[in-house]
């Protein structure tokens, strides 16, 4: 009988040894091997070459992981970095989900850290995004103000209205309900002098410590955030550093009065 | 959320990437801090990942990038190292005494290789990649993949029969 199927090449005796072959070849590589016994040695050395290096080195994989390599303290040592650019939200999701599907590695005081990234972040963002909207930087205007508010703390699931600053010159434009990875946020603006903008945001976090007001400095803009009973608040905008806490100061003290 | 599984599946291959480190470094430590790299930039990366699909062959990719442009900036010193019998990794596995002379020829074969043959050959032997997987990872033609697998495997299998040829009598004598 002639042999239709074409010769046997040297990458076909490779792939037999590694498994890659495709399987209608089998028959003829096994045919080929056993009509050339020369050939036959040659791959056998291969394949023995093959398994010296697999148990050579498969210790190496066996052995537990040293721990500046463990994934864990890794994403830690990002998150705990004060500055964080811009990329690294995809961690800071990564810590809450991997933290709401069974505290993989929040624990402790990272838990402080990854929460008040989160909204340092979705904060920032959302100031970034809303602010620059010359056209319609707030879903309810002020005249909707209590709306707003109803329709917030409904999303919420907690209550919670635009703070009042006209008494530190800034008025109230109106605001939004604003998108996170944890869930819905409220945004309220505000118009300052020289036109400064300063956003107020309210998210609601799961089972975050309680923080006093703190510095936050994220992607070039300045804020203030803290952390009351699972909600997180910031204020955020182009001001001096001294102006903002002030700001959040007199937030704080109003929300603080409200609950 | 795909991030979360993208990095539990990245702790899935860090043994292999220890593996694969060892493999071509021979110093642990300097192996070690290839995988430290290579997880730091793969974290960098996470955001611009659409999905979870092979996430080893992406590791593979990050760490043999950052391996290369290692050996570029080793080439620009003075090479001190020596070239055969210092591979930590290997030197960790003895095996018993009567291979424990063909072994150390095959590391030391391995060692000899140019770097494109021995990186092909690792990962198809040792990490079990595709040569699709291979040629993904190294960033050349699949083709490229199987000729450089064949001419490492044939010159690695000369080099250790040579090593074997030059001292018949200590095998016979073990």
């Amino acid at each position: 009988m002639s042999d239709p199927a074409p010769p046997i090449g040297e990458e076909e005796l490779h792939a037999h040894i590694d498994g890659q072959l495709e399987p209608e070849r089998q028959p003829a590589v096994v045919r080929y091997l056993q009509d050339h016994p020369d050939i036959a040695r040659q791959v056998a050395a291969w394949r023995a070459q093959r398994e010296a290096l697999r148990a050579t080195f498969a210790s190496v994989a066996a052995e537990p992981i040293p721990p500046r390599l463990g994934l864990e303290r890794l994403v830690q040592q990002r998150l705990d970095r004060r500055w964080l650019p811009w990329r690294t939200a995809a961690a800071v999701m990564l810590a809450f989900g991997l933290g709401g599907a069974g505290g993989w590695f929040l624990r402790g005081g990272q838990q402080q850290t990854a929460a008040l990234t989160l909204l340092a972040q979705q904060a920032v963002a959302n100031h970034m995004v809303y602010t620059a909207d010359l056209r319609r930087p707030t879903e309810l205007g002020a005249q909707q103000r209590d709306d707003l508010a109803r329709w917030v703390s409904n999303r919420l699931n907690h209550q919670v209205a635009p703070p009042d600053l006209s008494a530190d010159g800034f008025s109230y434009m109106g605001g939004r309900l604003a998108a996170t990875p944890d869930g819905p946020a409220g945004l309220f603006m505000y118009d300052g002098p020289q036109g400064v903008r300063l956003t107020v945001f309210v998210l609601p976090l799961h089972s975050a410590p309680t923080l006093p007001i703190q510095h936050i400095d994220y992607a070039h803009i300045n804020g203030c955030a803290w952390i009351d009973k699972n909600i997180g608040y910031t204020v955020v905008g182009k001001l001096p550093l001294p102006e903002l806490r002030r700001l959040a100061e007199v937030v704080k003290r109003q929300y603080d009065g409200a609950t | 959320m795909i991030v979360s599984g993208t990095l539990t599946r990245i702790e899935a291959c860090i043994p292999a990437l220890r593996r694969y480190a060892a493999a071509l470094l021979r110093n642990r430590e300097d192996a070690d801090d290839l995988v430290h790299d290579c997880l730091v930039r793969a974290l960098d990366k996470l955001h611009t990942r659409r999905d979870d699909a092979d996430v080893r062959a992406w590791l593979f990719a990050i760490m043999h990038n950052l391996f290369i442009s290692q050996l570029r900036r080793a080439k620009a010193r003075p090479a001190g190292e020596p070239l055969d019998e210092t591979h930590e990794a290997a030197m960790s596995m003895r095996p018993d005494q009567e291979n424990s002379l063909q072994w150390r020829d095959l590391i030391r074969g391995l060692n000899a290789l140019p770097v494109e043959q021995r990186t092909v050959i690792l990962l198809v032997s040792v990490e079990d990649l595709s040569y699709a997987e291979a040629a993904n990872v190294l960033g050349i033609p699949v083709g490229t993949v199987m000729s450089r697998l064949a001419r490492g495997r044939e010159r690695l299998r000369q080099l250790t029969e040579e090593g074997e040829e030059t001292r018949p009598v200590l095998r016979r004598v073990k």
